[in-house]
């Protein structure tokens, strides 16, 4: 069945998707969003950690393999609002230096852009997302216009490991956060209760569902659940134009054309989408090169833990943390590896699922379990370590010769770390340790490290035969089929991706509008 | 049928009844996915990483969220555990539960060999990986509930209070 015709369709209600569906459809474009998952509302997230994993990936599974797997079933989400529903709203800028590694370093890859490109609509963005900060404490921070709401308060377990980097002659600063300190634009301010992974309700948190869900709805965009986007099909008559997208929804194979195609289903499922697009005449859109899926990454990242005398009480906060710490972010190339890294410093956290302290702690069984978890609850201090991972070749998405039960290929990850990065990471956990003791903790150990968050596979750039799309992500060798969102990486940073992949929606956005 | 309502429900003499893992456990449930024995085997064990974690149910804890498919709300889909292999993981658990147990050896013994993989004749993935995953379970049950955060002096401080039973 063909449906009507929209100026654009994008695949994928996530961060990047909606956001450009509200940006193109209040630019007069006529826009249809296809969202692989259900319909999520406000009064679906539910506060439990249990309840929570419903928001995450949970269309047919995602095989793994290498020495540092990304970790798809955590990061990877589901529904309206995508991945973002459960971000825990850390938004931070990537520093100048991260879109030059290849240029200064000589490892990785360049973005076709720099910091000066992005400025603008970091700006811009984050007015109308709302993040509460303070941007003089942040001396490590790109020139930037301040943050329109203050920094969210301090609670009892930051203001104890703060007292760890400031003997240690290091510093913090409020951590930027995509959280409402005060209301703004409508919207609540933050109740402090950490059941961000579970889903703001609130509206607290600047999640998709608050902030352009209801811009998008307004100017007109059309959505449609559990829409399985299965591949994009080129026009008979021009290899360059891509005419629609086929997709299955109640059992249904169905398509829909449109001028323009924005694949905005992270990044992992939008490969998989290109590369299921490839024909007998035709190579997968955008992998003349046999690029596409290759530079996966993934941030190497692990918490430390101490047990403190004094009263910490981590339920306390939000799940982001407090602090910020990126003394060393800019020391790519210190001795002991390679990479910049951060600290998220004093997350609220719970005793079970997968960051929980019970859980993180097998060692502890039995008898001993209960009256250990209570201490935890009142005296437990913890932060996260961030590194920086490096764009390899050989890390990438393909399609696995596994179908689901409706003929659409699994996909397969293999991510292995860098050595370089490694060391890295070993170097800055042994440092977090320390650090942890001098803030006084009588006990001290870490978990293991994890995958967080997922980029890369789509990468953008100026060379076509080393890149998938453009500097506004367009595939080279479409005229009108586009990649949103942390697909386009070139590099990872060591900061969280949000800020940065709505940052250059919103400059494709312009582009697109053909204001740039 | 929505998640909630597969995962909440019990068989119980015959009837299908909604009850929270607690409930069902009092009321002597009847295991749809796995057998009694190997509910059994496996509740053991759990109680003796996590004490509390039987009366919290960790045994139709389990048998309900594997019966709910897709809509599976256990934390091995984070920890490797895909949703479709999750019946053939806990099932391929509890059988060498079952015969580590058979040994004569105390359970002690047997989660202490578990844990150092050298539990002789174990199939499948390494001993200590599957027991981490149950520690994880048993935690859910019994410390992830507004009633668990109560025991251990934490505020739940729900925006939107999670419906009891799972």
């Amino acid at each position: 069945m063909v449906s009507e015709k929209p100026d654009v369709v994008i695949v994928g209600a996530g961060a990047a998707g909606l956001m450009l569906a509200a940006r193109l459809a209040e630019g007069g474009q006529s826009v249809t969003v296809l969202e692989a998952g259900p319909e999520r509302k406000l009064s679906d997230l539910t506060s439990s950690q249990i309840w929570a994993r419903k928001l995450k990936w949970s269309e047919p599974a995602v095989s793994e393999s290498g020495d540092h797997k990304i970790g798809h079933a955590f990061n990877a989400g589901s529904g309206t609002g995508g991945s973002a529903i459960h971000h825990y709203g850390v938004w931070l800028r990537m520093h100048e230096g991260d879109f030059s590694l290849k240029r200064d370093h000589g490892l990785g890859l360049d973005w076709p852009l720099n910091y000066a490109d992005l400025a603008p609509h970091y700006d811009r963005v984050q007015t109308e997302v709302g993040l509460s900060g303070d941007a003089d404490q942040e001396r490590w921070r790109p020139k930037g216009a301040p943050y329109p709401m203050p920094p969210l308060p301090l609670f009892a377990q930051s203001r104890v490991l703060a007292q760890g980097f400031e003997k240690t002659g290091r510093h913090t600063s409020p951590l930027p956060l995509a959280i409402n300190s005060q209301p703004y634009q409508g919207r609540r301010s933050c109740q402090y209760d950490g059941w961000c992974d579970a889903g703001c309700p609130i509206g607290a948190l600047g999640n998709p569902l608050v902030v352009w869900l209801p811009r998008a709805l307004a100017a007109g965009v059309r959505l449609e659940h559990g829409a399985r986007v299965s591949r994009v099909i080129r026009s008979a008559n021009n290899a360059q134009h891509m005419e629609s997208v086929e997709y299955l929804r109640d059992g249904e194979r169905k398509t829909l054309r449109a001028d323009r195609i924005i694949i905005a289903a992270f990044a992992v499922q939008s490969v998989r989408i290109l590369q299921s697009s490839a024909t007998e005449q035709h190579v997968a859109p955008g992998n003349h090169s046999d690029k596409l899926g290759r530079y996966l990454m993934t941030h190497p990242a692990a918490t430390v833990f101490g047990l403190f005398d004094e009263e910490t009480y981590p339920h306390q906060g939000v799940s982001a943390g407090q602090l910020l710490n990126h003394d060393d972010y800019d020391k790519k190339n210190a001795s002991g590896g390679f990479g910049s890294s951060q600290w998220m410093i004093g997350h609220a956290i719970k005793p079970h699922d997968l960051l929980g302290y019970g859980t993180g702690r097998p060692d502890i069984s039995g008898a001993e379990l209960e009256p250990w978890l209570k201490r935890a609850a009142r005296h437990l201090g913890n932060m996260t370590l961030v590194c920086e991972d490096i764009a390899a070749h050989e890390n990438r998405i393909t399609l696995s010769d596994r179908l689901d039960s409706d003929g659409i290929p699994y996909a397969h990850t293999h991510h292995d770390l860098d050595p370089a990065a490694a060391a890295r990471w070993t170097q800055r956990m042994s440092e977090g340790a320390d650090i942890m003791r001098a803030a006084g903790a009588s006990e001290v150990w870490s978990g293991p490290r994890i995958g967080m968050h997922i980029l890369g596979g789509a990468v953008m750039g100026n060379d076509p035969a080393q890149s998938v799309t453009d500097a506004f992500g367009r595939v080279h060798d479409t005229d009108n089929l586009y990649i949103a969102g942390t697909a386009l990486f070139p590099s990872s940073g060591a900061v969280n991706p949000t800020f940065t992949l709505t940052a250059l929606a919103s400059r494709q956005a312009d582009h697109l509008l053909g204001k740039s | 049928m929505a998640s909630t309502l597969i995962t909440a429900s019990y068989l119980i003499m015959g009837e299908r009844l909604t009850l929270t893992p607690a409930e069902a456990a009092e009321l002597k449930f009847t295991p749809e996915v796995l057998t009694h024995a190997e509910l059994g085997a496996i509740e053991a064990v759990a109680e003796h990483l996590v004490p509390g974690a039987a009366e919290a149910g960790i045994a139709p804890y389990l048998d309900a969220q594997l019966r709910a498919g897709k809509h599976s709300l256990l934390i091995g889909k984070y920890l490797g555990v895909d949703i479709s292999t999750q019946t053939g993981f806990y099932r391929s658990l509890a059988s060498n539960l079952q015969q580590a147990l058979q040994t004569g050896s105390s359970t002690s013994a047997v989660v202490s060999a578990l844990w150092s993989d050298t539990q002789p004749d174990w199939e499948g993935p390494p001993a200590s990986y599957m027991l981490f995953v149950l520690r994880a379970d048993a935690l859910d049950v019994t410390y992830g509930t507004p009633e668990g955060f109560e025991n251990l002096g934490i505020p739940y401080m729900a925006h939107i209070m999670p419906e009891q039973p799972w």
